[in-house]
């Protein structure tokens, strides 16, 4: 399955570069109405349909915090403090402290299907009604790539300074200009310990004959690949190149078609977990806490021996909101340890706020040892950030493992 | 068992102890049958008189709750309706709508496996003149034609008993006269056994054999249609079977040939060989079209029954007769068919009239006068519009 | 003879109707519905799928242009699973309409003298669209999971495999493709049933037809409207759909379709004009098809 890729280097010299966009420009129109067949329809498709081209990039929206103390916040399901009357006891203090009323609104189920729902109009520089959305590092990079992201005014985050020191210069974006982490993960192995008593130290140990059709792995790119490859000795912090990546998808190419793993899914790997069709897969580590404590504590996870992939999903501002400084409000109040504490001690993720931890024993003290949650230093060194992907290796190497994922 | 020869001749169908009920009621109750082969019969009977299940049961698309059913002596009473050597001709034709009239023609021949069957199926579109549209659906053709079809493929098949049902029920007047001649001429000609259901009087005397007017779920009275008109033994089949001038009263003098009845002061004399009953409270009647109409009281005679005076109270005029009803006192109203012999109406309502009719023309019903009242409701349309008129012509008098 | 005195009453071609402005008039909310919402997303469909990637583009990008190599590369990429909608489809088709007729042909002709019985079944076939469609199949996943009572007690009886699975393989993608679409195909087989003139059956019968013939001969053919409608019904969102065969659902990664192959490519790769031809090949292919079949079941008389 191969797949014309989409962008090539670009020229160095700016001119040229210029020339050649103004050129392709022309050409465009010339084929944009040889293949519009003139129908007044197609204009209306034109505009609905806009895939955009590389070179017009939005502008921000102007900020109108000042006289709007409103934020619309996009997040994940399960993602932030709740009581059981369905309030989020955080936000609420934040709306009394500050006199912001927050929106928060569970709109983001997967990376992809948001980015499809909104890229249309964050294309034109439009408000896609979120002012603040959490997604995960390669989303986030992918955004800030195409200029789908606010310049942030660390000034108005004081708090950052709190931010895990390891956190703050990741390739995507350094000195964090664009995106503040919201809650990370590791991605390792998880298995059922009444079928698996003896456990498993490797991601290898999945490919055992006895597990035959009851593995399961992520269809999550980067954390999939990201544990073969650790386990195939490949740094996915370094610098890996296609020859590292092939060697690695070969592998998990052979476990798929031979049947050992059966099922690559996202988030609904948990019900495979519960009904015992997986015994043993590649996971994500906040979920495992919260199946333990839901359906009995019969799974267990492990950083795998040569390591496991560490992500975040991080705070960014789209393009076209108007509420940036309302935004930046909410993410120096989330970067305020005893706030970052009570997000943790509900939402089982790991909290890149510096002192979270030391408030969380005052709340629980069981729960700051907890390494999924508060990992200490050895545990960090274990787990790895999978590196930036250009457009380009983006697109190949999912396609390649979308190929493994749909078959033949 | 599917039969797989054509019938060379009409079989005998025999109807031994039917019964059948259904969940709440009973349609037939009991009953007895013999059409002999090669004859045209007809069952007559008003809707609901269980005439269309005794078809149905003799199709095989019921089952009796007792009883047996012969065809040409053999027992095809546990046989499934598509064993049986018998056809039928649907009062709303069922001609297969997906099919050309053609291949509906055929149908029945193919499933027997009868060679050249659409050739056979040419020949008998020919018979009823349709072969022009053999390629037609059923849908584009008018409901005589459609008739035919249904004709066309039952006969096809030369079954020994041809069932129609109602088969004429749908075309207009003209139309079902020439369908009735042709029915019978073709029946004449491929000599099957008929048996044909339908609630025309007309429609069964002027094509059947045999009539058999049932009722209420049994037979009334069988026979040669002008022996069932002429002597009728019942009240329902006095009425049902066309028209009747009916007279209840005492038997008061029997001779060796006749009986006298005296009715509402008059004495009705009907001859003994005509009467079902010769004593007591009986019922006589006479046929409206056998009574002459008098305008000047006639001089009695022995030969002759002669009622009135009365006066008339209705006329109509129909072409070839006149009809009068006349009041009669002591006698409720008598009818009279007039022919139109001379030019006109002979007489006028409010006349004082007699009527007068051959004592051989008179009969007398098997009816308890007592239970006389059992069939007024059951009675043909053409009754009950006499009854209506009647009324409304009372009471328009009594304003 | 006398038929030749009626003969000529055959039944006439109805006369054109006068056509009306007004008529055009009330047509037209329709037509501009039509455009905005079946048109207009058509042509920009169209447009997709013939895109080619910008020159110096990040992913997603693409401009218009004329690349019709697009539909040879989706083609050659997703043969297997292209391949893979259509006979699944078939099979499921074949599978609910051999399920659905008894059922159909039991409510609609044999149930008639019990109305109550006929009301009841009919709420029973439909009941299950009270429940959301993606409930229902996650639960069936549930019901037939690896360790679940069913499975085990299959494997027990050695009618599987000690190391068999039902999820995840062809059969459970057919299963609940099947399962999901039943009721889109007895609907449509009742309605027509319902309607069927048992006249006709007892006419096949008194013409010498055995009931599996007048099944075969009579019924059938007269309930050829309802047949087609339901398979259609059943068919096309068969092979377009993608739940089932989804790996979160009934599927595995060998049981993909087309659907699923469109969603990877459209969500996952911003590969949008793969997903768009891809998109009309399914239509192009589902309408061929239907025009076929609707021309050769011969059910123009009858619909």
């Amino acid at each position: 399955m191969e797949f014309p890729v989409t962008a090539r280097p670009l020229p160095e010299d700016p001119m040229i570069r210029s020339l050649i966009a103004s050129a392709r420009r022309a050409q465009l129109n010339r084929r944009a109405l040889l293949a519009g067949a003139g129908a007044g329809a197609s204009a209306l498709a034109l505009a609905a349909c806009s895939t955009g081209s590389g070179e017009a990039r939005p502008s921000a929206a102007a900020d109108k915090s000042s006289s709007d103390k409103t934020l619309n916040w996009a997040n994940w399901a399960a993602y932030i403090d709740e009581d059981d009357a369905g309030n989020y006891p955080t936000l609420v203090a934040f709306t009394e402290e500050t006199g912001i009323s927050v929106n928060y609104e569970v709109a983001v189920d997967d990376n992809n299907t948001y980015y499809g729902k909104v890229k249309d109009q964050l294309a034109l520089g439009q408000d896609i009604g979120a002012d603040t959305v959490c997604l995960t590092d390669w989303m986030v990079s992918r955004w800030i790539r195409l200029g789908y992201t606010q310049e942030l005014d660390h000034d108005n985050i004081p708090n950052l300074s709190n931010l895990t020191p390891s956190l703050r210069e990741p390739d995507f974006d350094p000195g964090r200009a664009h995106s503040i982490p919201w809650q990370g993960g590791f991605a390792g192995i998880a298995w059922n310990k009444e079928a698996i008593p003896g456990g498993l130290e490797s991601v290898s140990d999945l490919w055992d004959s006895s597990l035959k059709g009851r593995v399961g792995v992520l269809s999550e790119m980067r954390d999939t690949m990201g544990c073969i490859m650790l386990d195939n000795g490949v740094d996915i912090s370094g610098d890996w190149g296609d020859e590292e990546y092939s060697a690695s998808i070969e592998i998990l190419r052979e476990q798929v078609e031979s049947g050992q793993v059966r099922n690559i899914k996202g988030n609904s790997y948990l019900e495979d977990l519960k009904s015992e069709d997986t015994l043993a897969a590649i996971v994500w580590s906040g979920d495992i806490t919260v199946l333990n404590a839901e359906a009995g504590d019969k799974w267990e996870f492990a950083i795998p021996s040569a390591g496991g992939t560490l992500w975040n999903d991080n705070f960014l501002v789209p393009i076209g909101s108007p509420r940036k400084t309302n935004a930046e409000t909410l993410i120096n109040y989330y970067y305020e340890p005893e706030v970052a504490a009570e997000v943790a001690a509900w939402v089982n993720f790991i909290t890149p706020v510096v002192g979270a931890k030391e408030a969380a024993i005052a709340i629980d003290p069981e729960l700051a040892e907890n390494q999924l949650i508060f990992p200490n230093e050895q545990t960090l060194s274990t787990a790895h950030i999978f590196r930036s992907l250009s457009g380009a290796e983006e697109q190949k190497y999912q396609a390649e493992f979308q190929s493994i994922l749909l078959g033949a | 068992m599917v039969v797989r020869e054509f019938a060379e001749r009409g079989a005998d169908l025999e109807l031994v102890g039917i019964q059948k009920r259904f969940p709440g009621f009973t349609a037939i109750e009991s009953l007895d049958l013999t059409i002999p082969a090669g004859s045209f019969f007809a069952l007559l009977g008003p809707s609901g008189c269980g005439k269309t299940t005794t078809l149905r049961l003799v199709a095989g698309l019921e089952e009796p709750t007792q009883g047996r059913i012969l065809i040409g002596g053999k027992d095809v009473t546990a046989t499934k309706s598509h064993q049986r050597p018998v056809n039928t001709v649907f009062q709303s034709y069922a001609l297969f709508p997906h099919m050309t009239v053609l291949e509906n023609v055929a149908f029945g021949l193919k499933r027997r496996r009868i060679g050249d069957p659409l050739g056979k199926a040419h020949e008998a579109l020919r018979l009823v003149e349709l072969d022009h549209l053999a390629q037609r659906r059923p849908q584009q053709l008018s409901g005589g034609q459609q008739q035919r079809v249904a004709l066309a493929r039952a006969i096809v098949n030369r079954p020994a008993l041809l069932l129609l049902d109602e088969p004429l029920g749908a075309l207009d007047l003209k139309l079902r006269r020439q369908m009735q001649l042709e029915l019978k001429s073709i029946q004449e000609e491929v000599g099957l056994t008929f048996l044909h259901v339908t609630h025309d009087q007309e429609e069964a005397m002027t094509m059947a054999d045999t009539v058999a007017v049932m009722n209420k779920g049994a037979i009334e009275q069988m026979g040669a249609p002008e022996v069932l008109y002429e002597l009728p033994r019942t009240t329902f089949v006095a009425n049902f079977l066309g028209q009747s001038n009916l007279f209840t009263g005492a038997v008061v003098a029997t001779t060796g040939a006749a009986i006298t009845v005296e009715a509402g002061g008059s004495r009705i004399v009907v001859p003994t060989a005509r009467a079902q009953r010769h004593q007591g409270e009986v019922t006589v009647g006479v046929r409206p079209e056998k009574v002459v109409l008098h305008l000047e009281e006639p001089t009695a005679t022995p030969d002759r029954n002669l009622l009135g005076p009365g006066r008339i109270i209705d006329v109509s005029f129909s072409g070839v007769s006149t009809q009068y009803i006349i009041e009669t006192p002591g006698l409720g109203t008598v009818l009279v068919f007039a022919q139109n012999v001379g030019m006109g109406p002979a007489a006028a309502v409010g006349d004082e009239v007699w009527v007068s009719w051959d004592v051989e023309h008179g009969f007398g019903l098997d009816d308890d006068p007592a239970e006389a009242g059992r069939f007024p409701a059951d009675a043909s349309t053409r009754s009950i519009a006499v009854q209506q008129r009647e009324a409304l012509v009372t009471e328009l008098e009594e304003n | 003879m006398a038929f030749a005195a009626f003969a000529t009453a055959e039944a006439l071609p109805q006369a054109p109707k006068r056509r009306s402005r007004i008529a055009l008039f009330l047509l037209l909310p329709g037509i501009l519905y039509l455009v905005l919402f079946f048109l207009t997303p058509l042509v920009s469909l169209v447009l997709t799928s013939l895109q080619a990637p910008s020159e110096f583009g990040d992913i997603g990008q693409y401009d218009y242009a004329f690349n019709w190599q697009n539909y040879v590369a989706v083609v050659e990429a997703y043969l297997p699973h292209i391949l893979r909608s259509f006979g699944y489809a078939l099979v499921a088709t074949v599978l609910a309409l051999l399920f659905s007729y008894p059922l159909a042909y039991f409510i609609g002709v044999k149930a008639r003298r019990w109305p109550l019985l006929q009301s009841l079944m009919l709420v029973l076939v439909i009941a299950p669209f009270f429940i959301s469609f993606l409930l229902r199949t996650l639960a069936w996943k549930q019901i037939l999971s690896d360790e679940s009572f069913i499975i085990t007690s299959l494997k027990a009886l050695s009618l599987m495999a000690p190391d068999g699975h039902f999820t995840g393989t062809p059969f459970a993608v057919i299963f609940g493709l099947t399962y999901n679409f039943i009721p889109f195909m007895t609907l449509p087989l009742y309605s027509t049933l319902e309607r069927l003139d048992t006249r006709y059956l007892e006419a096949g019968s008194d013409l010498y037809a055995n009931a599996f013939t007048v099944f075969r001969k009579i019924t059938i053919p007269l309930s050829m409207p309802g047949i087609v409608a339901g398979t259609l019904l059943t068919f096309i969102p068969a092979a377009g759909d993608y739940i089932n065969a989804s790996r979160d659902f009934l599927g595995g990664p060998d049981t993909q379709m087309m659907g699923n192959v469109i969603e990877a490519n459209f969500l996952v790769l911003q590969n949008y004009p793969a997903a768009a031809a891809l998109s009309i090949i399914l239509m192009a292919v589902i309408l061929v098809f239907v025009g076929v079949y609707v021309k050769r079941s011969g059910t123009e008389d009858l619909l």
